[in-house]
């Protein structure tokens, strides 16, 4: 039994970094109808800031979150603005999306690429291979501090979601977009805040990736059929859907990795999201489609 | 001088053809407008094309003597008027409280916000009883009836229903022309688009017959209700009928 719950426990530590991970990719196709193939290259590209930050300033991978959260919210307003009002009007507009951000990725994929190499890299901190007991268990310090901030991240997502009249006007545009403008919200505004969001959320997954999960420029494409599984698997759009499939995949995978082997991680990932999508094929909190 | 104009617009969807074809009106302040027409003459695309839902190909939407070309949604809900579509018009996922509180977004003064829900509480005990239950699990009336209170929310000089009573039960729908009565008693401004013809004209003061994106005819309700020519070919099928635009 012990056994079973430090492996939950770890299941639980690298489900609320995923759930981190796959936030900010729900919130843009809830919000904005944007399938961001993207999202991911903007982890990495986060995460190269961090290692390079940490590696050439000293500056500790978790602190380097309150530089690259601001930096990445412009970026994304930037990109969103940049690319996406473009199409707004477009009939096939979220089909547009997947084409432009496969576009973005493959572009910002090369930059990477070309200016950093191809070579594996991870921030090393202090913290990276320690340890400490939580009563009978393991905890991973690294790891730890990674999960907690990646929740805390959320909730302030949350509160600002629930309690702020510009995340009443996210929540509304989510909703429903056309009462959303018929109540004065400005959607487009509302969007490219969404879009920044989105992004500064890859940028503080960035700093955990950096020294969680090795990573090179190609690596982004492992990352976002992941991140996509889990979003598909919350329910498109929905922020808890992608918290609570995220901890529970995080979970599952964990247990088959210590019960059947390593090799196993992934199957059981890919396959609990076949199962539970063929139970639930709206997803674990997305609407049933009408009919 | 007329509260809102509308001059020689056309409008349609897509690369499609025009569906409001240099239709021209103009609406009073403090009366009462009800719209009918066969289906695609274009009674929703006109309250979409004053609402700023959709952009008209030419010719011009005028309030208040300022005109108001290209203006996006909320300009045109910041100016006074408001707009409650025919369906899915509530935020499922929000509370009844604060499906009315974002129907206040353009207003920042809490203590405002706080006295205009007093308000349609007053007008909707039904919302006040439910305040906490999220809009999507409430029956078809009861989400009309939240639709129309958050309209409220934003104190409009002009509201636009269309299609208020469309889905609802016989006894439902009465409650919500009585509420459309109660609104008008209010000085607001109501240009409503209406299946149940005959119902809307006997709410209403005056009648437009739209057809094929042109007005066809418009006068005081009760003349259009007695009209044998109009009774014939728009109210007929009307009556009874579940046709929607």
């Amino acid at each position: 039994m012990t056994e079973i719950i430090q492996v939950v426990i770890f299941g639980l530590l690298l489900g609320g970094v995923y759930a981190l991970f796959a936030s900010g990719l729900t919130l843009a196709f809830g919000v904005m109808r944007i399938v961001n193939l993207a999202h991911a290259v903007f982890i990495v590209a986060a995460a190269y800031a961090a290692f390079f930050a940490f590696e050439e300033l000293g500056i500790d991978p978790i602190v380097s979150i309150l530089f690259l959260i601001p930096l990445f919210f412009f970026l994304g307003v930037g990109v969103y603005l940049t690319f996406f009002v473009r199409i707004e009007g477009s009939p096939r507009y979220v089909e547009m999306t997947v084409l432009l951000t496969f576009g973005i990725a493959i572009m910002l994929e090369g930059l990477l690429g070309w200016r950093f190499t191809g070579i594996f890299r991870q921030a090393k901190p202090s913290y990276l291979t320690d340890a400490f007991f939580l009563g009978d268990y393991l905890i991973p310090t690294g790891q730890f501090y990674a999960a907690t901030l990646s929740l805390v991240l959320l909730g302030a997502l949350w509160l600002f979601l629930r309690f702020t009249r510009t995340g009443y006007g996210i929540r509304a545009t989510m909703q429903n977009r056309a009462a959303a403008q018929l109540v004065g919200v400005n959607v487009r505004r509302v969007s490219a805040i969404s879009f920044g969001i989105s992004a500064a959320f890859a940028g503080a997954s960035g700093a955990f990736m950096s020294y969680l999960f090795p990573f090179f420029p190609f690596r982004h494409w492992q990352w976002i059929a992941l991140l996509l599984a889990l979003v598909v698997l919350g329910g498109m759009g929905s922020l808890k859907g992608a918290v609570v499939g995220a901890l529970i995949l995080g979970v599952a995978s964990s247990l088959v990795v210590d019960q059947i082997g390593p090799g196993w991680g992934p199957m059981a990932f890919y396959a609990a999201l076949f199962g539970i999508l063929l139970v639930r094929p709206q997803g674990l909190f997305g609407k049933e489609l009408a009919v | 001088m007329a509260l809102l104009e509308i001059r020689n617009v056309n409008a349609g969807y897509g690369k499609g053809p025009d569906i409001l074809r240099g239709l021209s009106l103009e609406i009073e302040a403090g009366q009462s407008y009800c719209i009918i027409g066969p289906n695609g003459a274009g009674k929703s695309t006109l309250l979409k094309v004053i609402s700023g839902l959709l952009p008209p190909r030419s010719g011009e939407v005028v309030f208040k003597d300022v005109p108001f070309n290209g203006a996006r949604p909320d300009q045109v809900l910041a100016a006074g008027i408001c707009f409650v579509p025919q369906d899915q018009a509530v935020f499922p996922e929000m509370s009844v409280r604060e499906n009315l509180t974002i129907g206040a977004y353009l207003e920042r003064d809490r203590k405002v916000i706080k006295e205009r829900m007093e308000r349609v509480f007053e007008l909707f005990p039904i919302l006040a009883e439910r305040a906490s239950q999220d809009g999507g699990t409430m029956s078809g009336g009861q989400q009309q009836m939240l639709a129309l209170g958050r309209a409220l929310m934003i104190d409009p000089a002009v509201m636009m229903l269309d299609e208020p009573s469309l889905g609802l039960a016989p006894q439902i729908a009465d409650q919500i022309f009585a509420t459309i009565r109660e609104l008008e008693a209010l000085g607001i401004t109501i240009v409503m688009v209406e299946q149940n013809a005959v119902r809307g004209l006997e709410l209403a003061d005056w009648g437009v017959v739209l057809d094929l994106g042109i007005v066809r005819f418009e006068g005081p309700a009760d003349t259009i209700l007695d009209d044998p020519r109009i009774r014939e070919l728009y109210l007929g099928k009307a009556v009874g009928s579940e046709g929607t635009t």
